[in-house]
């Protein structure tokens, strides 16, 4: 078991009121699935996001990340805990501006402290590996959006992480573009990658063999990705 | 991670940010460098202050007192000093006799006099009469002819040595020794010329003519106050020297026990305590002004850091999702705030340099500028941006990676 989510709850103050993001989620994923969590904005699945990416910490609830307790980690922990354990794909692609393809991509082993010659060297296999050879030298405002996002597939893959999180990945893309990512994360995931991708997309969900829903901060059905997807659409 | 690891990584990012916003890193540096600048200047001259004047005093003769009326630096009643009964002749041999520390004593009496040679003139030119003396109290050295003696002090000779500055005037051309010269109603003729001793505070010491004390006497009156110099074998015996003159004095003048002195003991390192009591509220002012400066710089490096912060937002976001510590994001900023201080303290250490240069061509201030001073110039301003930008770094540090991720 890769992700073992127990009795989740995420709790905000926002000024004197209380926000109940997530009430109570179990949700265990293995290592090698490709499961989509969906829900409407509201539903606490970016919450949820975030807790499985150790952005955040849940306010009650265990979490085991790779057999590591991740719930209750210090500040310093959780970092080493992303760097080494996760790879973030977001929707606006986050890559640094100033920074060339390649530099980008080798930021995560950069904090992993990982020796120039060694960190080009995996940062331009993970480049060829998405299918940006040609690209490596060129910064962000020179990529098309199917570029940029190929990037940070990359960057996510670099550190060879045990899990790749995507946050809405084709968001930004037209519908073509968008394909192409998709297509790229079906290779990565018969390559035996551990791929967690949240959406508010049906039809994206509906691609993925596992969907979790999520709806007002609790699963409201997992299951396979079709299936999942059209219980969406009845409701 | 490591710290290393941090320091680099901080140190490449500082100069690529820094690159990338010119301008506003030369404005920030130019705040920066005013003030590095300001002080550099202000300790520039004050080394320089210190240095020439303790050179100048060097020359007054490090073991050297002087017996006077009043003392050099006056606390009191003026009235008071000028009531005392004169020193004369008579007690600078009482000295000679009695003191076993004094190895020269020499009577000098002065007035400012008019010196002529044919149709060259020098007004108001201190003629002093003395005896040979004068030349170890005074650390002057005969470079061409004769010093006075004994003799010519008994025949009230009319014979004169000449300081530089009155031999660059009188003979700027032709040879003094054996020159009539005419001070007052008198024609003396020149016998030596001294070495040239340079200013101290701004005066020249070299404006002077040497005549017999009697002679002098004989021409301007005894009616005048004289001034003792005695100098002593090394400058550790100035305090038993001083103390043992105390008692001579008292006693050839038959002060009553009950009563103070009625003579000053002047030493030259008097003057040194007064100066710096004098220059060290001035330099304490000066300096504040140049801290000042510099924190105003500093709060520019302030500004500017949060402002880098506030438009890297998302950036710090995506750099602790990829797994950079609080600590890492600290000692980017830190750095990067260090640099900007840094690149500004080594302008400001140019400038400061020009500027105690300029000082010391224009003005008669020998501004001076030790090595290390150009170290400390830059790595100051490093710690002012140390100092300063290491509020902004932990703000960045202290974001929400969510919402540092979610910042438009």
């Amino acid at each position: 078991m890769l992700i073992q989510l127990s009795g989740i709850e995420r709790t905000y103050t926002v000024g004197t009121e209380k926000v109940h993001a997530l009430r109570g989620v179990d949700l265990s994923i293995d290592a090698g699935e490709w499961v989509a969590i969906i829900g409407q904005s509201g539903s606490g699945k970016s919450t949820l996001m975030n807790v499985i990416g150790c952005l955040d910490t849940p306010t009650r609830g265990t979490y085991f990340l790779n057999g590591k307790d991740v719930a209750r980690m210090d500040d310093d922990s959780l970092a080493d805990v992303r760097n080494r354990e996760i790879g973030f794909v977001f929707q606006n692609f986050q890559l640094l501006p100033r920074e060339t393809a390649l530099a980008n991509v080798e930021l995560p082993l950069v904090y992993r402290g990982v020796k120039a010659a060694v960190r080009h060297a995996r940062a331009q296999e993970a480049l060829v590996k998405v299918g940006l050879a040609d690209r490596v030298h060129h910064r962000p405002n020179e990529l098309s959006g199917g570029q940029r996002q190929r990037v940070a597939i990359a960057r996510a893959l670099a550190g060879e992480p045990s899990l790749l999180l995507a946050d809405e990945p084709t968001g930004n893309l037209d519908s073509a573009t968008g394909e192409e990512i998709i297509k790229l994360f079906t290779q990565l995931h018969e390559q035996g990658h551990t791929i967690v991708l949240v959406t508010h997309e049906p039809k994206l969900a509906a691609r993925c063999p596992r969907a979790v829903r999520l709806s007002d901060g609790l699963v409201v059905a997992d299951g396979p990705g079709k299936e999942v997807a059209l219980i969406s659409v009845a409701a | 991670m490591n710290a290393r690891i941090d320091i680099l990584e901080g140190s490449r990012i500082a100069l690529k940010s820094l690159r990338a916003h010119r301008l506003r890193t030369l404005l920030t540096t130019v705040g920066i460098g005013i003030g590095v600048a300001t002080l550099l200047a202000i300790l520039g001259i004050t080394q320089g202050l210190d240095t020439s004047f303790a050179k100048q005093l060097e020359s007054l003769g490090s073991s050297t007192l002087y017996i006077q009326k009043s003392p050099w630096v006056q606390m009191g009643n003026w009235w008071e000093f000028r009531n005392r009964k004169d020193l004369t002749w008579a007690h600078a041999e009482g000295v000679r006799r009695l003191s076993t520390y004094a190895t020269a004593v020499a009577p000098m009496v002065s007035r400012n006099e008019e010196v002529k040679f044919h149709d060259l003139s020098m007004a108001a030119v201190e003629i002093s009469g003395t005896t040979s003396d004068y030349l170890q109290v005074t650390g002057f050295e005969i470079t061409r002819g004769r010093f006075f003696g004994e003799s010519d002090d008994d025949s009230r000779s009319t014979v004169a040595v000449l300081g530089m500055d009155v031999v660059d005037t009188l003979f700027p051309h032709s040879d003094p020794i054996g020159a009539p010269i005419r001070i007052g109603d008198r024609v003396y003729t020149v016998v030596g010329t001294l070495s040239r001793k340079g200013k101290i505070l701004d005066e020249s010491q070299d404006e002077i003519v040497l005549i017999p004390f009697h002679t002098h006497q004989s021409q301007f009156g005894a009616q005048r106050s004289i001034a003792i110099g005695v100098s002593v074998a090394t400058p550790d015996a100035l305090d038993a020297a001083e103390d043992q003159l105390v008692g001579i004095m008292r006693r050839l003048r038959q002060t009553p026990p009950d009563k103070p002195d009625d003579f000053a003991i002047n030493r030259p390192e008097q003057l040194a305590s007064t100066y710096n009591q004098l220059t060290g509220a001035l330099f304490g002012v000066a300096v504040g002004i140049g801290f000042i400066t510099l924190l105003v710089g500093g709060i520019g490096i302030m500004n500017i850091m949060l402002v880098s912060v506030r438009e890297r937002t998302r950036e710090i976001g995506v750099r602790r999702a990829l797994g950079a510590r609080k600590r890492t994001i600290v000692v980017q900023f830190v750095l990067e705030a260090m640099t900007v201080s840094a690149v500004g303290g080594a302008l400001g250490t140019a400038l400061g340099l020009g500027g105690a240069k300029l000082v010391s061509l224009v003005t008669p201030l020998a501004a001076t500028v030790k090595p290390g001073t150009v170290f400390f110039g830059v790595g100051f301003a490093a710690l002012v941006g140390l100092v300063f930008g290491i509020w902004p770094a932990f703000r960045a540090a202290q974001l929400d990676p969510v919402e540092a991720l979610r910042h438009e």
